[in-house]
C-alpha cells in the first residue's frame, strides 16, 4: 500500500522542480506523487507516477486519449463535467481518476455515477486544494460536495483519491494533517489511509483485470 | 487584576511550527493576523473565541504558538490552511504540541537552526535561465529568477541547479 499524493504540477506549470516536489513529499510521509507531463522516475525513495490530467474535453475524446495512453504506465484523471459525461467517464475503462467534483454541478456526480465508478474501480479524487487556497464560498461548496461523495462512498465503496493540486512546495499537507482536514468532512483516518493508498489500487486493478478462468 | 491561582487558570498547549520557506522570518504580529484569519475563516468567531489563538514568539525559522487546551486539533487544521503571511507564500509545519514553552525552546535548541549550505559558485542557471541562490540547505535549493519583472521564487535541488562556467556561455570569456 502505497500512500500517493494523486496530483501536483511541478514547473513549468508551478514553482517547485519535480525533484524538490519528491523530496518535499518523502518529508510529509508520502511514498509516491503523481505528477502532471513528467517521466516515471524514483526519486529519492519517492516513485513518480506520471499523470494524464483531461479537463474541458467530450467523453468520445476521453476515449480516444485514453486508448492512446494504454500501457504506458501513466495515471489518467479527468475533470468532472455534468452528470452525463460524468457516467459516460466513470465507465470508461482505463480512466482511473474522476477529479474537480468539488468544482461540478451538485447533481453532476449521483447514485449512478458513483455504481458506475464502483463497478469500474474508478476512483474519485478529493481535491485538497479548495481547503487549504479557498475562502468563503468557494471552501464552503467543497466541504458541502465532499460530505455529500462520503455518503455515497460509503453507500456504494468506489475508490477515492486524495490530492494537493499543488504548484508549489509550500502546498504540499503532511499525512497528519490531511487527516485534519478530511476530518472537517467526516472522515477518519481509516478512511484517509484508504484514500491515499487509492492510486495503487486503481492501478494494481487495471493489472489484474484480466483474469483466466479454466 | 490579581494573578489567579494555577487552579483557576485557563490550561493552555503551546505549538511548535516551522515556518516554510526558510529565510522568511515573518514578523509575529503579521503571523497572527494570518493565523487569526485562518482560524475565523475556517470555524467562525465563536469558535475562534473558544480556540483562543495566539502567536507567543517567532524564533529564526521556527514559530511558538498557543491555544486552548483541548483546541489543538482544530488548531492544528486551521494552520494547515495558512498559505500566506502579508502577502508571502508561507507554510506552517507543526512539528510540536506541549504545555509549557520551555519545553519547546528546548525542542528548539535540540533541532537547532536550520543548517545552511556556502554558495559556491558565483552564478547558476536553470532551464537556461541564470538564476540567484537566496536559501541553499542541504539538497534543497531556493532561487529567484533573473529578470527585470515576473521574477519568482523557484524550488529547486541541487541536481536542478547548473553552474554557468565561462566555457559554458556561447560567446564565453
Amino acid at each position: 500500500m502505497k500512500i500517493t499524493d494523486a496530483c501536483v504540477y511541478p514547473y513549468p506549470a508551478g514553482d517547485s522542480s519535480v525533484r524538490r516536489l519528491a523530496l518535499e513529499a518523502h518529508t510529509c510521509g508520502f511514498d509516491s506523487i503523481v505528477a502532471a507531463d513528467t517521466p516515471a522516475t524514483c526519486i529519492n525513495g519517492i516513485d513518480v507516477i506520471p499523470g494524464i490530467f483531461l479537463t474541458g474535453i467530450s467523453a468520445r475524446e476521453v476515449q480516444a486519449r485514453v486508448k492512446k495512453s494504454k500501457g504506458t504506465g501513466t495515471v489518467v484523471c479527468v475533470s468532472a463535467g455534468d452528470n452525463g459525461f460524468n457516467r459516460a467517464v466513470a465507465g470508461t475503462t482505463g480512466v482511473h481518476v474522476l477529479r474537480d467534483v468539488s468544482c461540478a454541478d451538485k447533481k453532476a456526480f449521483d447514485h449512478v455515477a458513483a455504481k458506475i465508478a464502483a463497478d469500474n474501480t474508478t476512483a474519485v479524487d478529493i481535491d485538497l486544494f479548495p481547503l487549504i487556497f479557498g475562502r468563503g464560498h468557494f471552501r464552503q461548496k467543497a466541504i458541502h460536495r465532499y460530505l455529500d461523495l462520503m455518503v455515497l462512498h460509503r453507500r456504494f465503496e468506489f475508490p477515492l483519491t486524495i490530492s494537493s493540486s499543488t504548484r508549489s512546495v509550500l502546498g504540499l499537507r503532511t499525512v497528519r494533517e490531511i487527516t485534519g482536514l478530511c476530518s472537517l468532512f467526516g472522515m477518519d483516518e481509516t478512511d484517509v489511509e484508504k484514500a491515499l493508498a487509492g492510486v495503487s489500487q486503481v492501478t494494481a486493478f487495471e493489472d489484474t483485470a484480466v483474469k483466466v478462468i479454466q | 487584576m490579581s494573578v489567579r491561582p494555577p487552579t483557576l487558570r485557563e490550561k493552555r498547549r503551546y505549538l511548535l511550527a516551522r515556518v516554510d520557506p526558510a529565510g522568511t522570518n515573518p514578523d509575529p504580529k503579521d503571523l497572527y493576523y494570518a493565523v487569526y484569519e485562518g482560524v475565523v475563516s475556517l470555524f467562525g468567531d465563536m469558535s475562534a473565541a473558544a480556540m483562543q489563538p495566539s502567536v507567543i514568539a517567532v524564533e529564526g525559522e521556527y514559530a511558538i504558538l498557543r491555544c486552548r487546551r483541548g483546541a489543538e486539533p482544530g488548531f492544528a487544521i486551521a494552520l494547515s490552511t495558512i498559505t500566506t503571511c502579508r502577502d508571502i507564500p508561507v507554510a506552517l509545519r507543526i512539528l510540536a504540541v506541549s504545555g509549557t514553552i520551555e519545553s519547546l525552546r528546548e525542542r528548539i535548541a535540540t533541532q537547532g537552526p536550520v543548517p545552511k549550505n556556502e554558495v559556491t559558485a558565483t552564478s547558476y542557471q536553470f532551464d537556461a535561465a541564470p538564476v540567484e541562490v537566496v536559501q541553499w540547505y542541504g539538497h534543497k535549493v531556493d532561487v529567484l529568477e533573473k529578470g527585470f519583472k515576473n521574477t519568482r521564487r523557484l524550488f529547486l535541488t541541487t541536481e536542478d541547479l547548473e553552474i554557468i562556467h565561462a566555457t559554458t556561455i556561447s560567446d564565453g570569456l
